[in-house]
């Protein structure tokens, strides 16, 4: 089963209370069926809730719209439906993922984004619709932002207010299992509802919140067709939004199957392999099955307009050797009837991104994170997602692998950056100021380490920045956590990322902060000597830390009941005596990182529901609020208290809901940004 | 035999301090012998040239005397005898003692500066426990032998003479006394050397090291309130008061074996020589506190933050990431998140009493 795939108890209680939050309770009623049971067909989802079919099927295609739950291929005879745990998660990254869109593409790009992720996949027509409706359609009911729960209220059950426009079925459901085709007219209406883009989107940050003001956007608004499709299409290109085909709704383990078949088909002549090596064949052709699969999902399909941007460098080059899977997205004429959706492992890139960047403006300060967050964020486009699920395995012979050579996409050289950076930045800032000298070559350092001829960062010649930046970059890869890795002397200096290596670093010191945090400095001093030197025993432990044994017994225990630090008795006699035997403790992080994460996921649940507890405490004042004729009018209406008593739940459920897209961060770097840690 | 021998010497020796005439040839071989550096060993050849024995069968004698007043210890170096002085007093205490504590001194004398377990001692001399216990207490009254734990083996007293430094074996580097490391000074020194490497790695830059904005203005002269410098982002104080540290361009990283003979220079341990493996362990220490980075193999440099507050991360900043009751918390009950005080403390709102 794929590492993602696995679920605990705890991260299905979190992702029902996002989807509660996010679409109301039908769905999430029918989503905590399928969490609790696990796979499920349509029938016995239906016996193990009090739901009738027509509100599981309501709540299914809700769920299935929003990739939150997978299904099994529509040839089968049963569909069994199965959660998608990393897509549920990601329900809590809503706000995140338009700002971090916003930050590379604009605000426009921004608004696209969020009304898809408001809209989980959408034909591209009805994404056109939704902001230039045709005349036909504007005359819908002027309610119909409400249809889409999507972002908005909670407590709503979608389907009950499904007003059915007079929009036909069309290609956007082709994900939808047959045996739903009776709620596919809601389906449509979900997707374009006329009018409904106004009242969604605004998701970002703010699920929780109804908002109603569409004033202010008049700004950032999208003016043609022409500049929606073009932003679709480089959104397509840079691999944030991707084609929806069907194959992406197959649980892993549906997929799983459905490659291996045609892996023995293919190698081993369709019988079911029996020895080692028969075995092994099957299974690297399986992984390569795997990966060519998804990476079709990232081809960008051709668009009618010769709109090729210039920028465009190929987001895959596996790309080039698909074209074998009869599954594989059938080829549009028109970009109208494409099915897109955003694509979750780029988030995931993006947000490394932003992480990396703050980790180093911890480090090395804000200038240098500043130089940083440009290299990484040229490198973005080229790199599809933060690990390889499924990697070749290694070879039985243990020869190394052929590929030493790195894709030249992935290096950046300091010339690049100097001239992409932002002129304003301050460059020299944060360098020995004799490192400046020695670039300018004007005037010296005096003995208070001042500058005799300050230089302006902004007149410095396009060679001379290239050198600052070098600088920085030196600073960057002279890092212990070697944020950059040398590659060549090209553009006077070429460099790569190890990500691999600076993800593992992270997930480290996450451990050491949450530990630093309950336990002080002597804590992560054990994790480090026990990380360094592997298993020890008492007196090794105190020779690496240099300390006496009693100060260290303490926090031993302490870490072990935390889950954190290992133990181990090994008998040394064969009555096994506690006196005669070694005692050994040792740190293992693939342990630590999961017993961190799963901590995390708790810590969230509860974030979640004091939410929802303060919430109950203010429900019958935020009634009174939302109540038409208070909505502009609170000071009128509303007593001094009442004001006082809004304003501080909205204080609490900032501070409890900015906390929560922290804890998230955290489960960013423990989870997505590397695949399961080999131990010790 | 020795408490037949133990009460002669004494008068003896009186006499032969008051009658510098009628000196024994023992004791003058024995002075003669004194008026080397302390600590010399003799070959018989050495003895012999000292002219005061005959022949050798006088000197033979002579030597077997001084032997058994336990003035002089018999020992062989590469198959050959060999002899060592000892000072009258410790002569003069060893006399007095009975035959097992004898016999536990030369055990323990023979092991040297390594010491020797007490249990290792009974193995090898055979005495009851209560003896054992007895004559190492009165050994040890008596100032000729001392007792040190050892750090190899932490439970272990190891027994060694008195006037010996014990080996590093057991009693460890310079960063360890009596058994046990020696977190004072292991500060102080840390401390020291943690100063010396960042002068070695870091420099201060003062906050207005590169002061062109001011002499841009300074040169054009004043200027209207609308053309003023763009702001600029991330502009830190160009107060020349505050300063901060950054990294050195291109510094000579230390390494253990240069800073070990930084602190021998500066004799900051007193008396003690701090070799290069105890230098790294202490550098490998700090590293672990996170005061210093490893750069390369062997080269260390200042830990830098640029950010003063200490950020943790979105768990632990939350109640339940401290929480003692993390663990207890469910759904519903009495710890939960509804009842929950820290969580009631944390944003100033009351929690449902249970």
């Amino acid at each position: 089963m794929s590492y993602n795939q696995r679920e605990t108890p705890i991260l299905a209680e979190l992702c029902t209370l996002l989807v509660e939050d996010v679409y109301g309770e039908l769905a999430a009623r029918v989503y905590s069926i399928l969490a609790r049971h696990g796979r499920q067909t349509l029938a016995a989802v239906a016996r193990a809730s009090y739901l009738n079919g027509r509100q599981i099927k309501y709540g299914l295609v809700i769920l299935l719209q929003q990739h939150l739950v997978f299904h099994s291929g529509n040839d089968a005879s049963v569909t069994y439906y199965e959660i998608d745990w990393q897509n549920s998660y990601a329900l809590v990254r809503l706000g995140k993922v338009a700002k971090l869109v916003e930050d590379r593409f604009g605000k426009k790009a921004a608004n696209v984004m969020s009304n898809l992720l408001a809209l989980g996949h959408t034909r591209i027509a009805d994404l056109k619709d939704a902001y230039f409706p045709p005349e036909t359609a504007s005359d819908d009911e002027s309610d119909d932002g409400v249809v889409n729960g999507a972002g908005l209220k909670r407590k709503r059950t979608n389907g009950t207010q499904a007003n059915g426009t007079a929009t036909k079925t069309n290609g956007v459901v082709n994900g939808v299992p047959s045996e739903l085709d009776d709620a596919k007219p809601h389906l449509a209406s979900l997707v374009n509802g006329g009018g409904a883009v106004n009242g969604i989107h605004k998701t970002n940050g703010t699920t929780h919140e109804p908002v109603a003001d569409d004033a202010e956007q008049d700004d950032d608004d999208i003016g043609s067709v022409d500049e929606l499709y073009e932003i679709i299409q480089r959104l397509i290109q840079r691999g944030w939004v991707r084609t929806v085909t069907e194959s992406q709704y197959l649980s892993p383990g549906d997929m799983h199957d459905m490659l291996q078949q045609e892996a023995i088909e293919q190698e081993n002549a369709g019988v079911t392999p029996t020895g080692t090596k028969d075995k092994d064949r099957v299974h690297r052709a399986t992984l390569s099955l795997k990966r060519q699969m998804r990476d079709d999902w990232l081809t960008v399909p051709k668009f009618s307009q010769k709109r090729q941007a210039e920028d465009y460098s190929g987001s895959n080059k596996r790309v080039k050797i698909s074209g074998a899977n009869n599954w594989a997205t059938p080829s549009v004429s028109s970009e109208d009837n494409l099915v897109i959706r955003v694509n979750p492992e780029k988030i995931a890139v993006a947000m490394r991104t932003e992480h990396l960047v703050q980790l180093v403006e911890q480090r090395l300060g804000s200038v240098t994170a500043g130089i940083y967050q440009t290299m990484l964020r040229m490198l973005e486009s080229n790199i599809p997602r933060c690990y390889e699920e499924w990697p070749e395995p290694p070879l039985p012979g243990g020869e190394p692998p052929l590929e030493n050579t790195i894709d030249h996409r992935l290096l950046v050289t300091a010339r690049d950056v100097a001239k992409k950076l932002n002129r304003d930045l301050d460059i020299c800032e944060g360098l020995d100021p004799h490192a400046i000298v020695h670039i300018t070559k004007k005037g010296h350092v005096d003995k208070y380490t001042v500058l005799t001829h300050p230089t302006d960062p902004s007149r410095l010649s396009l060679d001379e920045r290239t050198l600052v930046v070098d600088k920085h970059i030196q600073l960057l890869a002279e890092d212990p956590i070697h944020f950059v890795t040398w590659h060549s002397r090209a553009g006077h200096s070429q460099w790569h990322v190890e990500f691999e290596e600076i993800a593992k670093q992270m997930i480290q010191s996450e451990v050491e902060n949450t530990i630093s945090a309950r336990k002080g400095a002597l804590g992560v001093k054990l994790i480090r000597a026990l990380r360094k030197k592997g298993k020890l025993d008492e007196r090794a432990t105190c020779n690496a830390m240099m300390m006496p044994a009693n100060d260290i017994r303490g926090i031993i225990n302490d870490l072990t009941v935390q889950g954190f630090v290992q133990t181990q008795e090994i008998p040394k006699v064969e009555r096994r005596e506690a006196k005669h035997s070694l005692h050994l403790v040792w740190y293992d992080r693939q342990r630590a990182r999961e017993k961190l994460l799963h901590d995390t996921y708790k810590g969230m649940v509860r974030i979640l529901q004091r939410v929802a507890f303060e919430r109950e405490k203010v429900q019958p004042l935020l009634s009174k609020a939302e109540r038409s004729d208070v909505i502009g009018n609170e000071e009128k209406w509303l007593s001094k208290g009442e004001l006082d008593a809004l304003k501080k739940w909205k204080e609490v459920q900032e501070k409890l809901l900015l906390q929560l897209f922290r804890e998230d961060d955290l489960v960013a770097t423990l989870r997505d940004f590397h695949g399961p840690l080999v131990s010790v | 035999m020795a408490s037949l021998a133990a009460p002669l010497p004494v008068p003896k020796e009186e006499e032969a301090l008051s009658m510098q005439d009628v000196i024994s040839p023992a004791d003058a071989l024995y002075d003669k012998c004194a008026q080397k550096a302390q600590g010399t060993v003799f070959f018989q050849r050495d003895l012999s040239n000292m002219q005061i024995a005959e022949t050798m069968g006088e000197l033979t004698m002579l030597l077997q005397e001084l032997c058994d007043r336990h003035l002089m210890k018999l020992m062989t170096l590469e198959g050959e005898p060999c002899w060592k002085l000892r000072s009258r007093s410790d002569a003069d205490k060893l006399r007095r003692l009975t035959p097992d504590e004898r016999l536990l001194y030369h055990h323990i004398d023979q092991v040297q500066a390594e010491g020797i377990w007490s249990k290792a001692l009974r193995a090898r001399t055979n005495v009851t426990q209560q003896v054992l216990t007895k004559c190492l207490k009165s050994l040890e009254s008596k100032e000729l032998v001392q007792s040190v734990m050892s750090v190899k083996f932490p439970n272990r007293k190891m027994y060694l003479l008195k006037h010996l430094q014990p080996s590093e074996d057991i009693a460890g580097g310079p960063w360890q006394a009596e058994g046990d490391f020696d977190t004072a000074l292991i500060q102080a020194i840390s401390g020291a050397v943690a100063q010396y490497v960042e002068n070695e790695t870091c420099i201060k830059v003062p906050g207005n090291w590169n002061d062109y904005a001011q002499k841009k203005a300074n040169a054009q002269g004043m200027r209207d309130i609308e053309e003023a410098p763009a702001v600029k982002p991330h502009q830190p104080s160009s107060d020349p008061n505050t300063s901060k540290l950054v990294h050195k361009n291109s510094p000579q990283y230390p390494n253990s074996a240069s800073v070990a003979e930084w602190v021998n220079a500066k004799g900051v341990l007193r008396g003690k020589i701090v070799r290069e493996d105890d230098m790294e362990q202490l550098l490998e220490m700090m590293v672990l506190d996170g005061r210093l980075e490893k750069i390369s193999g062997t080269s260390y440099r200042t830990v830098l933050t640029a950010i003063d507050t200490k950020i943790y991360n979105g768990f632990v900043d939350a109640p339940c990431g401290n929480c003692p009751v993390f663990d207890l918390c469910g759904d519903e009950g009495e710890i939960s998140a509804r009842t929950c005080v820290y969580y009631g403390e944390w944003l100033q709102t009351q929690s449902e009493e249970v």
